[in-house]
């Protein structure tokens, strides 16, 4: 056990504070579900890359920073203190990128990973359908050879980002006639391929960005298939393994989302009342747990270790977490809760109810907080299985 | 930066898990509760060093942490160890921090040596665990911390749901000559470390209840299937094993900064206050989900799982609620003396 950085931890801290300090755009960016948004995050993001930090956790042999887990933790702090912008190619960096450096071939990381790091490809996914949610080995969407292309039928939803992005990753079930699993492909598809069609969903909170994404006989090159045809599902399982590893340094957001919280009780005129402030130190206990959890998930992984189904542990703490931190906000509020960001009389922050309804989507996404119990008591409990109901 | 244990302390814990499954089976526990303190064991946990565990080399002990202590008390939860292993520890360290060379001398190597059962009383706390049994009581009475020796006491025995507590209300004249310190600073580091030590053990009382329940479950069949496939018994026992896993590096943290830190660290008690809220709130999940896992063969007198949920139910509360010290935390938070930023 030792909580101190080294020198040179200290001094790589110093140096990213110092650059995001010089670098962070003053004023907030328009919203990355706009055009003028995407722009603006991809000038952020370009000044990233010139710097060298726009994929730390990536190798350096493809780029990447090659950092090491503290130094990624670090970074990942010091970002979110500073309150630089969400990072526009998420999708790319967290999720596509790794699946590529691991399964893909020379060809293939010399085709997509340049153009992820410098942001001149934004990527989506295509794993969600509207028949395979949680059951997301359920999926439909054909693709079925012909020549040297797939050809992709089929729907897609929940897809973030797919209105600017160029390419998609997806699964597909490319043998229909094989099991469940042994039946998908994964493979990169360029947005622009004539057959794709979009249309927008508006979220909860009225905000775009979602879209179902269809496709009539889509044709992509089979060489866009990563992996072996019919092993998509473990290179899938993999770039959700990519996704929980993530994470590091988010303690800083949490806390000061309950730092907020006790601003907010003092404004509604409530700090004490100990009823709030029994529950702003029940926040601020579970945001150590949290914290402390993720130290020492990077001390385990920075040792060689892995994660397997313990990252589903991570996902449902962090989500209940999240929601627990905001639903203390809304009481706190009381019947002023419900006023819009701008009412006349309203106490919260703008972009509070934003966040507040996001907070609530956090335990659906990603694997809903069900799925995550199911995994934890199945997958590291070794509880039997529950009985699946065959469907046709 | 490194969360997590050494080598020598995952082999500390690996040791005092064979040894007190071989040596704390539940019958010992239940023997306990009749006949009330168990001097052999009392020898037995003496003889593998466990008692001197943070005891100075140079008075007989191991010479090791708050940390290493953290680890054993984990495993001392996991069998409801029915002596005061959480109370005499405390004390040492207490004794460490606060008294004189000469009290050191004077009570460490029996404390070491199995000779000494101490015990500890917090702040504004009445109620004394093993105070018929201790023969050194370390006590926090007016505004100072004492050293006083059982024959100073006058106890009124309090019986208690899980009757190896024993627990007594202590009277007692202190006086210049039982004085260990008025310092503050080591009076809010004594509380802090009984609350870390409470928290290390309820991790481990925790984590035997989830441990117990997934076996009960996974045989145990109704419907024709086993109880555990049913997704209502499973995310109960998902919920507590989330709750255990996410106490435990915390409570790792908390004890580490309390050792490392000078008396009194606001930071320090802050992550005290943190790992006994977080393993009384893991405790409190697992508590429930296991009766309700096991059902009524979990409710009858015969069964085990009696002792962890009272010793567990016990130590929720002992040594600061989770709300006194949540309140603690906001105190903190609200007047941001900036230990809890």
């Amino acid at each position: 056990m030792d909580l101190t950085y080294t020198a040179t931890e200290h001094e790589f801290r110093a140096e990213v504070r110092d650059w995001l300090a010089a670098n962070t755009p003053t004023e907030v960016l328009p919203p990355i579900y706009t055009a003028a948004g995407v722009a603006a995050h991809r000038v952020w993001e370009r000044t990233m890359f010139d710097a060298g930090y726009s994929a730390l956790h990536w190798p350096r042999e493809h780029g990447g920073g090659g950092a090491g887990l503290i130094e990624q933790a670090i970074f990942g702090e010091e970002y979110l203190r500073a309150g630089a912008p969400m990072r526009l190619n998420r999708l790319a960096l967290g999720l596509a990128g790794p699946t590529v450096i691991q399964f893909g071939t020379d060809e293939q990381r010399r085709q997509w990973l340049p153009a992820m790091l410098s942001c001149d490809d934004l990527w989506c996914q295509g794993f969600s359908e509207p028949e395979a949610g949680s059951d997301l080995a359920g999926l439909r969407t054909r693709a079925e050879r012909d020549g040297d292309d797939f050809v992709l039928n089929g729907q897609k939803t929940w897809t973030s980002m797919s209105a600017f992005a160029n390419w998609m990753f997806a699964m597909v079930r490319s043998d229909p006639d094989s099991s469940r699993h042994r039946s998908i492909t994964f493979i990169m598809v360029p947005m622009d391929t004539p057959g794709i069609e979009l249309r927008p969903i508006r979220q909860l909170h009225g905000e775009p960005g979602f879209a179902e994404v269809f496709f009539t006989d889509v044709r992509v090159s089979a060489t866009n298939v990563i992996g072996e045809v019919g092993e998509g599902w473990s290179v899938a399982m993999a770039t959700l393994g990519f996704e929980r590893g993530t994470g590091l340094g988010d303690h800083v957001r949490f806390a000061r989302d309950v730092a907020d919280l006790v601003e907010l009780a003092r404004r509604a005129g409530v700090a004490d009342d100990p009823v709030v402030r029994d529950e702003i130190a029940a926040r601020w206990v579970e945001v150590q747990q949290f914290r402390r959890h993720m130290q020492r998930t990077a001390t385990r992984l920075a040792a060689g270790g892995t994660i397997g189904p313990e990252a589903s542990m991570t996902k449902l703490f962090w989500s209940e977490m999240e929601a627990r931190i905001f639903e203390t906000a809304l009481k706190i509020l009381g019947p002023l809760a419900e006023l819009a960001d701008d009412a006349p009389d309203s106490l919260a922050d703008r972009g509070f109810h934003r966040r507040y309804w996001h907070s609530r989507a956090s335990r659906i996404f990603a694997g809903t907080s069900e799925v995550q119990r199911n995994i934890i008591s199945e997958r590291v409990l070794g509880l039997p299985r529950e009985p699946r109901w065959t469907s046709s | 930066m490194d969360v997590e244990l050494s080598d020598q302390q995952r082999e500390l814990a690996a040791g005092a898990r064979e040894f007190l499954s071989e040596q704390c089976p539940p019958s010992r526990v239940r023997t306990a509760w009749d006949e009330g303190h168990d001097p052999r064991l009392w020898s037995q946990l003496a003889e593998v060093g466990f008692l001197g565990v943070v005891v100075p080399e140079e008075h007989g002990g191991l010479g090791l942490g708050d940390l290493d202590l953290a680890v054993l008390l984990e495993e001392a939860g996991r069998v409801a160890l029915p002596v005061p292993l959480l109370e005499t520890a405390v004390a040492a360290l207490t004794l460490l921090d606060a008294g004189s060379p000469e009290q050191c001398k004077r009570w460490l190597p029996g404390i070491a040596a199995g000779e000494v059962v101490a015990t500890i009383g917090l702040p504004g706390q009445s109620l004394v665990v093993a105070a018929p049994d201790a023969d050194l009581l370390v006590l926090a009475r007016d505004g100072g911390l004492h050293a006083v020796e059982a024959d100073r006491c006058e106890l009124t025995p309090q019986p208690a749901f899980d009757a190896s507590r024993r627990l007594a209300t202590v009277s007692v004249d202190t006086g210049p000559d039982t004085s260990l310190t008025d310092d503050p600073a080591k009076l809010a580091r004594f509380a802090d470390r009984a609350a870390v030590a409470a928290a290390a053990t309820l991790v481990g009382i925790a984590a035997h209840l989830v441990r117990e329940s997934v076996a009960y479950v996974a045989q145990r069949r109704q419907f024709g299937r086993p109880i555990g496939s049913f997704q209502a018994i499973k995310y109960r026992l998902a919920d507590a094993h989330l709750a255990v896993e996410f106490a435990r590096p915390l409570t790792w943290v908390a004890a580490h900064q309390v050792g490392v830190s000078d008396a009194g660290d606001p930071e320090a008690s802050a992550a005290a206050s943190a790992a006994k809220v977080a393993a009384s709130t893991a405790q409190a999940t697992a508590n429930e989900h296991a009766l309700q896992c096991h059902g009524g063969i979990g409710f009858t007198w015969e069964h085990d799982l009696q002792m962890w949920l009272k010793r567990g139910k016990a130590l929720e509360l002992a040594y600061g609620t989770p709300a006194a010290h949540r309140a603690r935390i906001a105190d903190d938070l609200f007047t941001g003396t900036g230990s809890t930023r």
